[in-house]
């Protein structure tokens, strides 16, 4: 397992705490930092699980066409150019001309410019076409419009259409209620209310008595309060199918004998099918064997759970990847990264090592070399450097803290704990507690991996003005080396002899920063700068993992080798 | 504290503007390949540079941005179709920070920035991808499928799998020059 540093989002519990790293439930509240988004109102770390999101764009995956959201409801969500799936495995289908007819003389003579007709769907990956299905066009151009016909007296959608219609009154009398009732609060709210009073409906009508169907009777109909307010609302007339199962087919009704004939038919039929095009499928395939209009995909724009301002607003064109706003964790909290300096080194010399011999290869080593290189054996210390690098353009001061493994024991320190023997920590970190600086993010450093000219540590050096310190060995905890905006602290773990398991802790990191803001009372009257400026504390949980500890035996033979 | 990745400073070549080239990569067509600076091609990438366009005169087969990594026995080669009963090659162009991991076989006709390709994938001819895109390892894209930006692809055939969060492009930024910082020489004395 690789080192990592992943960030908590409180939106999943009420205590600002996060759980111990050994609960199953650690892993759902950490996240790596660039998923993260940090609203400046609320002051807050925000995640994909807790924004709200809403759809500010759609377009077509394939042709990249911006679907005006007017007319995606039309289309059913799906690209009505000429994008296609396979109905097979999903591949975009491409149309293709039969084959130009032979002159004779086995010289290929092309005839028009786009190929000869009739054209068809082609998949390149299962190589499905279109034709087996007979599905054939004139033009290799519109063939949206020419699929369009078939497509909409086909049973499923007609409905589907049918149902759309039956519902639709229901739909609007609900959303006109809700819009008028709801409070408006949030935009978030309503849309909630929105669907719940659809999704009551739906359940409604799925409830109703099918005959031969036991009857279902849901908890939240004969649990509901307002009953004779939401009464009219819900009440429907019953849906009628466009062809009744029962009247309509010959087959089914009678069951038994015919239903069987009529199943070996359809048998007999696949298989004479796909004996001649020699592709074994399933049956099931038939019945979906057209090619399948692409779904839309969509743009997003998120908002704060609680304050509902924009954290993310993307451009309207579909394939820009610039943001109107982006208001993003990773410009706002500190990033932090971890190195095991003795993996580092065994990394570095593996390295070395391939590239001197004659025919090696000059390349990192893989992640299964990593890890049997670079484990951590039971029973040793090992250090670790934090580097944390300050996205800020103002200096920040950190303190970090290690949280205690075990909040339940009411232990002040480790030697108590270690009364349980079952419960003792497996290792224990130490990290210095005192605050440190991380000079301010400027352009500049920017600049210095562009520059061709000069040896990169050396401009570092100059532009930072930093005083390398002397490499002691003796020194492991503490601040190590700070150049530009990044500070590497280093700290130790010392595992227990029979630790087991992962090396994972918590780790409050809390900086002060200067505001930005200008304080509420009276700032137009003294615009005098000898104010002191305002400082901010934030502080972020975050998950340490260092890896896996090596048991004692297998470590030896990892040495050896 | 990255791990540097050394090489042995006999096997590469290193350009005025920062391209590090393999002595063991095969580069056919050299004078038809554009590099944008600070490119790293692998020991025994190919690419094949030679299959130009039948026009006379001088033409950019493959061009690749700054910051591009062409792993090891990775084969990029333009995409060729018949077009109006005529045989051609199409020029592939590669945007800057596109990184190609081992053992892929590229045909794609554009790859967008940011881009990241797994290993032993397989990107057939006429690939569109867009800016920010990642395609997961051991992924086979059929031939004329486009990525739309920051979708992460992957299976075979490669579909659809996730949306990239929206830092992708910060992120494969820094990665990607840190990859260059760490690749670094190594002198014999050591």
């Amino acid at each position: 397992m690789a080192s990592s540093v992943l960030y908590h989002c409180p939106c999943l519990s009420t205590s600002p705490i996060p759980p111990p790293p050994h609960l199953p439930s650690s892993s759902h509240s950490f996240h790596p930092l660039h998923t993260l988004f940090f609203c400046e109102e609320c002051d807050a770390v925000r995640c994909n699980r807790c924004v709200s999101v809403e759809v500010s764009g759609y377009y077509c995956p394939n042709c990249l066409f911006e679907v005006p959201s007017a007319s995606v409801r039309a289309e059913k969500n799906r690209c009505a150019r000429n994008c296609f799936m396979c109905p097979n495995c999903r591949n975009t289908l491409s149309v293709v001309p039969s084959d130009p007819p032979d002159a004779g003389d086995g010289r290929i003579v092309p005839i028009s410019t786009v190929g000869e007709p009739p054209f068809f769907l082609y998949c390149s990956h299962c190589r499905w076409d279109s034709a087996e299905v007979g599905i054939t066009f004139e033009k290799p151009t519109g063939l949206a419009a020419q699929l369009q016909k078939s497509e909409d007296s086909a049973p499923d959608s007609l409905e589907f259409e049918r149902l759309k219609e039956h519902f639709e009154p229901l739909i609007r009398a609900s959303s006109l209620s809700s819009s008028s009732s709801a409070v408006p609060s949030s935009a978030a709210h309503s849309h909630h209310l929105h669907s719940t009073s659809i999704t009551a409906a739906a359940s409604a009508a799925l409830a109703r008595d099918i005959p031969g169907v036991g009857k279902y009777n849901p908890l939240t109909r004969s649990g509901r309060g307002n009953k004779d307010r939401s009464a009219n609302k819900d009440e429907m007339p019953d849906y009628k199918s466009r062809m009744d199962i029962i009247t309509a087919s010959k087959h089914g009704s009678g069951g038994g004998v015919t239903d069987i004939e009529f199943m070996s038919h359809l048998e007999k039929r696949s298989r004479c099918r796909y004996s001649r095009t020699a592709v074994g499928l399933q049956l099931g395939s038939i019945i979906t064997e057209q090619p399948l209009r692409i779904p839309l995909h969509s743009k997003r724009s998120k908002r704060c759970p609680a304050c509902t301002h924009i954290l993310i607003k993307p451009e309207q064109k579909a394939q820009s990847v610039r943001y109107k706003i982006k208001l993003v964790a990773a410009n706002y909290l500190p990033a932090i990264t971890i190195a095991l300096p003795h993996q580092v080194e065994k990394f570095g010399h593996a390295s070395a090592e391939a590239a001197k011999r004659p025919y090696g290869k000059a390349a990192a080593p893989t992640e299964e070399e990593k890890e049997a290189m670079g484990g951590l054996v039971a029973g040793e210390t090992y250090p670790f450097h934090l580097s944390l690098t300050n996205p800020l353009y103002d200096p920040i001061q950190v303190k970090l803290s290690v949280q205690r493994m075990h909040v339940a024991a009411p232990s002040s320190s480790d030697h108590s704990a270690a009364q349980e023997k079952a419960r003792r920590p497996p290792f224990v970190v130490s990290l210095s507690t005192t605050p440190f600086s991380v000079a301010a993010f400027a352009e500049a450093w920017e600049y210095d991996d562009d520059d061709d000219i000069l040896d990169d540590d050396e401009l570092e050096a100059r532009l930072s003005g930093r005083e390398k310190e002397p490499k002691t060995k003796t020194k492991t905890v503490g601040v190590l080396e700070k150049r530009a905006n990044v500070t590497i602290v280093g700290g130790e773990v010392m595992l227990r002899k029979e630790a087991r398991g992962n090396v994972k802790f918590n780790m409050l990191v809390s900086y002060t920063y200067r505001s930005d803001d200008p304080s509420p009372e009276g700032n137009i009257g003294s615009p005098s700068k000898s104010k002191v400026p305002e400082t901010k504390t934030f502080a972020f949980y975050t998950v340490v993992e260092l890896g896996t500890i090596i048991p004692r035996e297998e470590s030896r033979i990892d040495i050896e080798s | 504290m990255e791990a540097p990745i050394y090489y042995s400073k006999s096997e590469f070549i290193e350009t005025d503007t920062g391209n590090k080239v393999s002595r063991r990569a095969t580069i056919a067509g050299p004078q038809n390949i554009i590099l944008g600076g600070k490119t790293i091609i692998s020991s025994g990438a190919i690419i094949r540079g030679d299959l130009r366009q039948s026009r006379p005169g001088h033409a950019v087969v493959i061009s690749l941005g700054r910051y591009c990594v062409v792993g090891e026995g990775c084969v990029m080669r333009p995409p060729y179709k018949t077009y109006r009963g005529t045989f051609n090659y199409y020029p592939m162009k590669i945007g800057d920070h596109v990184h190609v991991g081992a053992g892929s076989v590229v045909e794609a006709a554009t790859i967008g920035n940011h881009v990241e390709i797994g290993k032993n994938c397989i990107i057939g001819k006429f690939v569109i991808i867009k800016d920010c895109a990642k395609i997961a390892d051991n992924s086979i894209v059929p031939p004329n499928t486009v990525i739309p930006a920051l979708s992460l692809f992957a299976g075979s055939p490669a579909s659809f799998a996730e949306d990239l969060p929206e830092s992708t492009q910060e992120l494969v930024e820094s990665q990607t020059k840190q990859f260059y910082q760490s690749f670094q020489p190594l002198d014999r004395d050591r």
